[in-house]
């Protein structure tokens, strides 16, 4: 029955149209966001070559080509498999779990394999370049059997009969392809993931992926399905805008998906639990003068002086999950960096926040991001300078 | 860039040109001199952005300053001849040391070409610090100049804000904001 289940679930997007495992590969890697770190900038996707930028040094991402000497072309099925569901190369040589083969040790066979029939039609790219530069002893790989033996548990998708068959798509998708915990799940002790399902907001590259739990000022308590619905389809929903590594995941990924999954992503995420009502109860501010009149020269020409924004341009900041996040690194990052939405077509706007570090120091910053996460009815925790001076 | 003793003569002369009064800071206080000594110090005291190579002609004054020497040798250059002039003239004073009608009817006799000074065209000089002292007392503050706003409060202007939205619907209402700066404005750093 579950075995069953499982496979409904796993189809359940899929039924209605005729497609060849390739198709459902191309799509399913859409699910799985490959693109985005096997992709050098500027280069031809999927043919590997970025460095991504871990706490342990960079690692660059290989070349998923059909390529034999540099690519997957003289891998078989049973190498591609064992390399997404245990982390390990057809050499025998471990990887590292920079590639989330954490969470897709709960793909089914069918999906990883459409993938790999996806990856054999692109064109074969010649690109060598891959391999970690990790710092000692990081740079040994055969102690990743060290690191898998503590933190890594394949497991299959187990599929709730007590939920909905959408409910059970949801999770599959954010467990499994999507793997959602490797930004939103706090990373524990050696970049450890945590068990899959719990997302209650990670840092990844200076800033909070947030919290996607039911938490009403920082998590998505406040949304409803359409809200979730809309973001991941449009990357803006009057509540939030995506921006950041968020606003690469929409682009590539949540935006090509089809409605069916995303709703059943939302379903999946809210976990049937109702709307709640965050509690009004805001309290005074050091220094909120001074705050307030930052935010009053700098940032309500946008943002409005009500903390309202405007509806699919300027992120609204009253109210805002990503403004009343538990750790303040999206906001200082956008402050001082600045930031550019995601544009997708539903959304090409791609609205972008200019720097302001070069205009405001860290004390003022400080200040500015301590009044907006207590203006308004917003309640969090005051941002230090000390944490604006980390983030420059 | 300018020595303690060039400083001392331009802020006595930016002080004439914008003298302190009821409505406000004059040229020194308002950082006039300190705003010529850092684009004097830039590529615009450098002449970065002309053509500096011969021939040298006089040309109409359409044409503009047809010189090799730069603002910042000129600046000098006059600040040198009027030191010059007044310890020949007044028994060994600085321009700094002389009072302010005296001071005044110097500068006013340079204006108007009726006072040469050894070996530069005294004229040309007196624009040049009259054109940068303008630009000192109305530059954003970020440059030096316009300190606490100066120039802009005696004016009205409401310096760098974004937009006005707020206010385009409210006729008649007093605009009570204060000016902004590219940096900020002093509310930014004390709550005022």
């Amino acid at each position: 029955m579950l075995g069953l289940l499982a496979a409904l679930v796993a189809a359940a997007s899929d039924e209605t149209r005729a497609e060849t495992p390739a198709e459902r590969g191309r799509y399913l890697a859409t699910v799985g966001d490959c693109v985005a770190c096997h992709t050098a900038p500027g280069g031809t996707p999927f043919a590997g070559g970025r460095a991504i930028e871990t706490p342990f040094g960079p690692i660059i991402a290989p070349n998923l080509t059909p390529d034999r000497a540099s690519g997957l072309g003289a891998w078989s099925d049973a190498d591609f498999l064992r390399a997404l569901r245990r982390g390990l190369r057809p050499d025998g040589a471990r990887l590292y779990p920079a590639c989330p083969y954490v969470y897709f040790s709960a793909v089914r066979d069918e999906d990883l394999l459409a993938i790999r029939a996806f990856l054999a039609t692109l064109t074969p790219v010649a690109n060598p370049a891959r391999g970690a530069g990790f710092g000692f002893p990081f740079n040994l790989r055969p102690l990743m059997v060290f690191w898998d033996a503590l933190y890594f548990r394949p497991a299959p998708f187990v599929a709730d009969p007590g939920r909905s068959m959408a409910w059970n798509r949801g999770a599959y998708l954010v467990e499994g392809l999507g793997h959602c915990g490797a930004c939103h799940g706090a990373k524990g002790a050696l970049g450890a993931d945590p068990e899959p399902g719990v997302l209650g907001g990670g840092r990844v590259r200076g800033w909070f992926a947030p919290d996607l739990g039911g938490d009403p000022r920082a998590g998505l308590g406040g949304w409803s399905l359409d809200d979730i619905e809309r973001y991941l389809a449009t990357g803006s929903n009057g509540r939030a805008l995506a921006a950041g590594p968020m606003a690469e995941v929409v682009e590539n990924s949540t935006a090509r998906l089809t409605m069916a999954d995303l709703r059943a992503i939302a379903l999946y995420l809210k976990q049937d639990a109702p709307l709640s009502q965050p509690a009004a109860a805001p309290s005074p501010v050091p220094n909120g003068r001074i705050g307030a009149a930052i935010y009053a020269d700098a940032c309500a020409a946008c943002h409005r002086a009500n903390g309202e924004g405007v509806p699919g341009l300027f992120p609204r900041l009253a109210g805002s999950s990503a403004v009343q996040s538990a750790r303040p690194d999206t906001l200082i990052t956008v402050v001082l960096h600045g930031g550019r939405a995601a544009a997708t077509g539903a959304a090409p706007t791609g609205p972008a926040m200019p720097a302001l570090g070069w205009r405001l120091d860290d004390a003022s910053v400080a200040a500015v991001l301590t009044y907006i996460r207590s203006a308004w009815g917003n309640e969090a925790a005051p941002v230090s300078s000390e944490a604006v001076r980390r983030g420059r | 860039m300018l020595t303690l003793a060039e400083a001392a003569t331009l802020e006595a002369i930016v002080d004439r040109l914008i003298p302190p009064d009821e409505l406000g800071p004059g040229g020194r206080e308002a950082g006039c001199a300190l705003f010529i000594d850092r684009q004097l110090a830039g590529p615009f005291g450098r002449s970065e952005s002309l053509y500096l190579l011969p021939p040298f002609l006089d040309g109409t004054p359409e044409q503009g300053l047809q010189s090799p020497l730069t603002p910042a040798v000129r600046m000098r250059a006059g600040l040198a001849a009027l030191e010059a002039h007044c310890r020949a003239a007044f028994v060994g004073r600085a321009f700094a040391a002389l009072p302010p009608a005296g001071q005044d009817r110097l500068l006013s006799e340079i204006e108007d070409g009726t006072r040469s000074l050894a070996g530069v065209n005294a004229r040309a000089w007196f624009d040049l610090v009259l054109q940068m002292t303008m630009e000192g007392f109305f530059a954003d503050p970020i440059h030096g100049g316009n300190r606490q706003m100066a120039g802009w409060r005696l004016i009205g202007f409401p310096g760098a804000r974004y937009d006005y939205r707020d206010w385009v619907e409210r006729h008649g209402a007093a605009y009570t904001l204060p000016p902004v700066g590219i940096g900020g404005r002093p509310g930014w750093h004390d709550a005022g």
